[in-house]
């Protein structure tokens, strides 16, 4: 019996070793980590970028992961990996430039942790309006403002990218003081916040405003970027930058470890790109998700960031009071 | 070995025979509402340091739980008042026993939890405290049947491979 | 609609959905009974298997596990008398002392039918009532939210045990516990004490571990050597339901589904507070008062219905205004975008026969985990005569894993064991745990809604007396108030007429 009960054991052990040693043979596989909720937009690019990995590459299998945290899943991150590890993380303006304005504690990393590798597309946020305002223009807005009242604007988070691309405009028509911002759990509660009239105003994604607005609860006023948007439900809908007022798209980067192999983050960036010249995953972007295909180098990355932390610097008394 | 195993668990028997007739007697409401009010005053003297506040919020981030806090405090004092008055009117008061025997197993069991998550913990391999679960339980009931300790472990084993293959769980 | 429904059962009945919904239903139910393994942790889990699917498998994937899942979570309460899942801990007051009674069967057999009936009656309101029912719920405010959330802290006095006062210790920690972490107005850090992983808040899942799991594992320490397995032969346990005890069923079983649906409908509220608001209701209304706590049936059937109910409801805001009303269904959303579908009213035109396939699959869902809970029943009643040896060690195992799983990180099974800990010392000062269980789950709503309100009025608080809406829900809250003080007056009468 105890011969039995002590080999039994050895090949327990025998076994357990062998399916630890298989955890460490996965060479070719890139796991992506999403530090926002599965359900968000980033989390879903990812997850069809992965899906759509294997037939663009026979070495790199993209391994799409959601782990909803933030600024906590990164500094796990970071901490837990090493140059040339097959890990790849999003990180995005909020991080880069606005908690690391507002809340440098929080972040136990910097820019300079991370290696660059894509970003894989830009969202244009609107500016959306209860319909019962009547506002479908800049020059509507720019009049309504003048009116003196005060300007409620829904967003997805106190201190979030709508926040401050709300007090970047209010702010720019010298109406900061006029602004209240009232945060919401989701791009989703502000877009409803708006249409049944809590709020005058919401900051959100073109795709979470799309059914208030097809629904005609919201009119949408403006988006933020340089032009009009050109394509799809919002299309002629007036960019903020033509009127000269500040703007950022969102935009979510993939980083490996600073120090990791250049050419392996070239064979990333590479596949990446033929993943994103893909017809189905770019008509699927900007059809369903209305986001732009939009790959960047680092000269852009480092622009973009330094152009949400201006305006962050400038508004941030608007937001953060 | 057999002996030695007999003799070792008469030893802990009449260590826990003696731990058994030991037993706490305390006022468990007045001891529940003394705890209680610290613990509010304990988190009134945190509060600035641990929420910070914008002089723009029309309420703030402190609100809340000041809010809470006050209530707790205010249950704290209902609940001593009450242990109070009975005290002056000598009826009897809310009484728990606490038996030795039964905290010291608990005080084991909390160790053996403790050994598995630090030893998942440092060793970065959950399998490693799972299994030291098992062995734990097993001599903490004093389980002879070596079939309970193969059947356990291989338990433990197999769920951590659920998890580290199957769900891709990396622990 | 009528249009739809034939060419949607076309596309529905295939073999690929039904074996999909089956897969779904079976992964569901193992997970959520599994303390700390989630339902939306498992759709996350398995989200990715569905991007190389079309919609409608896909879907019905995912519902097979978010409706299974419901029924999952009941089956530890009842037979560990652990929550598998937060939704479930209501389930857990009458079904585990039921269970102890030597009546597992029955108790997971009323769970199941329950559920069933719950899930396949949200799944009518889905089909029948969703676009107007989800335009009405789109009206409520944050004011509204507000005045649900004191409502549901009402719930408090019927869990509180013995003394009120006490449970409302135990509910003031637990709200506090939720005000752990960001600040959701300010995004400022409260109570983090300098732990950067506290930013995040404590997750209920992990919470729920550490109060309701580690706790039975240390309470091991009071049982005797002699009485820690149960003898097999003392049991009968064959299953049956009475006559009386189907009638008394039926009430509750449809009160508590409506609840679960209104509660669903509204976004942001979920299964938990459903199967609370419901359990309380039922108690109240209840010729059986006494029972509950002691294994009511009534109680297990309420808690139950509601949970379910909730699944079919969850997805009115979802597939009628492209709001997801739950978490889970938010991770389901991202099933059907991926497939080009933008959930919404213009979708009923365009894609309206996928949309009503959807809809009708919530029932076949529904159907096939009655079916396959009838027979995992006999297994999952075998639970507890698995010697405590063997069961122990896999309980800590599971919850230690279930914790690790959340975020993949040690930090919440150290929280988890915390709160273990807690719940030992409460348990010793007689401090009831269902009220900071309560606390945890409305805590974060009631406060961001309570200030949000404020912030729109201005300081004013008008707003909460500002739409009928609002009133009606102040008369529901008033109306619950004079039941628990109308119940607490008749028992002191009961208990001087008993000293008499």
């Amino acid at each position: 019996m105890k011969k039995r009960v002590l080999s039994l054991g050895l090949v327990l052990a025998l076994l357990t070793a062998a399916l630890a040693g298989c955890a460490g043979k996965q060479n070719a596989s890139w796991k992506v980590t999403c530090p926002w909720a599965p359900s968000g937009v980033a989390a879903m690019v990812s997850q069809q970028a992965a899906t759509k990995s294997t037939s663009y590459s026979d070495t790199i299998t993209l391994v799409a992961e959601a782990i909803k945290g933030d600024a906590a899943t990164v500094n796990t991150w970071v901490a837990d990996t090493k140059a040339n590890d097959t890990q790849l993380v999003f990180v995005g303006e909020g991080l880069l430039s606005i908690t690391s304005i507002l809340d440098p504690d929080k972040l136990q990393f910097g820019y300079e942790d991370f290696v660059f590798v894509e970003n894989l597309y830009s969202s244009i946020f609107v500016l959306s309006a209860d319909a019962k305002l009547n506002i479908s223009s800049i020059a509507d807005l720019e009049e309504y403002v003048k009116q003196g009242d005060e300007i409620s604007v829904a967003v997805n988070g106190a201190v979030g990218s709508e926040a401050f691309l709300a007090a970047s405009l209010f702010g720019a028509m010298g109406a900061g003081s006029q602004l209240k911002l009232t945060p919401y759990q989701s791009a989703a509660e502000a877009a409803q916040a708006v249409a049944r009239g809590e709020t005058q105003f919401a900051v959100s994604h073109q795709s979470q405003i799309l059914e208030t607005y097809q629904q005609g609860g919201v009119t949408v006023v403006c988006a933020f970027d340089e032009k009009a948007i050109e394509n799809g439900p919002f299309a002629g809908v007036e960019g903020v930058g033509s009127k000269g007022y500040p703007y950022f798209r969102n935009r979510c980067f993939i980083m490996a470890r600073a120090g990791t192999d250049e050419k392996k983050v070239a064979e990333l960036k590479e596949l990446y790109g033929k993943i994103l010249a893909d017809k189905e995953v770019a008509d699927w972007l900007h059809d369903t998700m209305l986001l732009e295909v939009d790959t960047m180098s680092v000269a852009d990355v480092e622009a973009h960031i330094d152009n949400v932390k201006s305006i962050v610097n400038q508004y941030k008394d608007i937001v953060a009071g | 070995m057999k002996d030695q195993l007999a003799r070792l668990n008469a030893r802990l028997d009449a260590i826990g025979k003696r731990l058994d007739e030991k037993e706490l007697r305390i006022p468990v409401d007045l001891v529940t509402g003394v705890l209680f009010a610290l613990f509010a005053l304990v988190i009134f003297q945190v509060m600035p340091d641990q929420v910070v506040v914008s002089e723009k919020d029309v309420v703030n981030g402190r609100a809340f739980p000041t809010l809470l806090m006050a209530l707790m405090l205010l249950c704290c004092v209902m609940l001593i008042g009450k242990e109070l008055y009975k005290l002056a009117t000598r009826q009897p008061l809310a009484w728990k026993t606490i038996n030795l025997l039964v905290e010291v197993k608990a005080l084991i069991i909390l160790l053996i939890l403790a050994g598995t998550y630090f030893l998942s913990r440092l060793t970065g391999l959950f399998v490693v405290g799972g299994v030291f679960c098992c062995l734990g339980f097993l001599l903490y009931f004093r389980c002879r049947k070596p079939s309970y300790y193969v059947i356990t472990v291989a338990l433990a084993v197999g769920i951590w491979a659920a998890f580290r293959f199957v769900l891709g769980v990396n622990f | 609609m009528l249009q739809h429904i034939v060419p949607a059962s076309g596309l529905l009945f295939t073999l690929e959905n039904i074996l999909w919904i089956n897969i779904g239903v079976f992964i569901g139910s193992v997970f959520a009974a599994i303390p700390g393994l989630s339902v939306i942790l498992c759709v996350i889990l398995f989200l990715p298997v569905t991007y190389s699917m079309t919609a409608i498998p896909g879907m019905m994937f995912l519902l097979g596990i978010y409706c299974a899942g419901g029924y999952g979570g009941s089956v530890s309460a009842i037979l560990i008398n652990t929550p598998g899942t937060p939704h479930a801990a209501a389930t857990m007051l009458d079904g585990h002392p039921l269970s102890e009674q030597g009546r597992t069967k029955a108790a997971l057999k009323i769970a199941l039918y329950a559920s069933t009936f719950g899930g396949i009656f949200s799944a009518l309101m889905l089909l029948f009532l969703g676009p107007q029912v989800a335009k009405v719920a789109a009206q409520l405010g944050t004011a509204e939210y507000f005045m649900v959330c004191v409502f549901g802290l009402t719930i408090i006095a019927g869990v509180s045990g013995k003394s009120m006062i006490k449970g409302l210790i135990s509910a003031c920690l637990g709200l506090l516990i939720s005000c752990v972490g960001s600040d959701p107005m300010t995004s400022y850090d409260r109570f983090t004490f300098g732990i950067p992983r506290l930013y995040l808040g404590l997750d209920l899942a992990i919470c729920l571990i550490g109060l309701f799991a580690l706790v039975e594992i240390l309470a091991k320490a009071e049982k005797k050597p002699g009485s820690l397995n149960l003898d097999a032969r003392k049991i009968k346990d064959d299953g049956v339901i009475t006559k009386d005890e189907y009638k008394r069923l039926v009430r509750p079983t449809i009160i508590s589904s409506i609840i679960g649906v209104m509660v669903g409908i509204i976004p942001g509220t979920g299964a938990s507070e459903a199967s609370w608001f419901s359990y309380n209701t039922a108690k109240n209304m209840s010729k059986h008062r006494e029972e509950f706590g002691h294994g009511s049936v009534e109680g297990i059937a309420a808690a139950e219905s509601a949970n379910n109910a909730v699944t079919g409801a969850t997805l009115i805001p979802l597939l009628t205004l492209g709001i997801p009303g739950d978490g889970t269904v938010a991770i389901m959303l991202s099933a059907l975008m991926i497939n080009g579908l933008n959930p919404g009213l213009s979708l009923f035109t365009t894609q309206g026969d996928i949309m009503y396939a959807i809809m009708l699959g919530l029932i076949l869902v529904n159907l096939f985990m009655l079916l396959q809970g009838k027979f995992l029943t006999s297994l999952f009643a075998k639970v507890v005569s698995i010697p405590q040896e063997i069961l122990t060690p896999i309980i800590v195992i599971f919850c230690f894993a279930g914790a690790f799983s959340v975020n993949e990180n040690y930090f919440d099974v150290g929280v988890a064991l915390i709160f273990g800990i807690l719940a030992w010392v409460l348990r010793k000062l007689e401090l009831p745990p269902v009220p900071i269980l309560l606390g945890l789950v409305l805590g974060s709503m009631t406060e961001t809604n309570f200030r949000r309100a404020l912030l729109i009025s201005n300081g004013s608080p008008g707003i909460f007396f500002s739409s009928a809406y609002c009133i009606i829900f102040l008369i529901l809250i008033i109306a619950a108030v004079g039941t628990i003080v109308r119940g607490k007056v008749l028992e002191r009468r009961a208990a001087a007429k008993k000293e008499d």
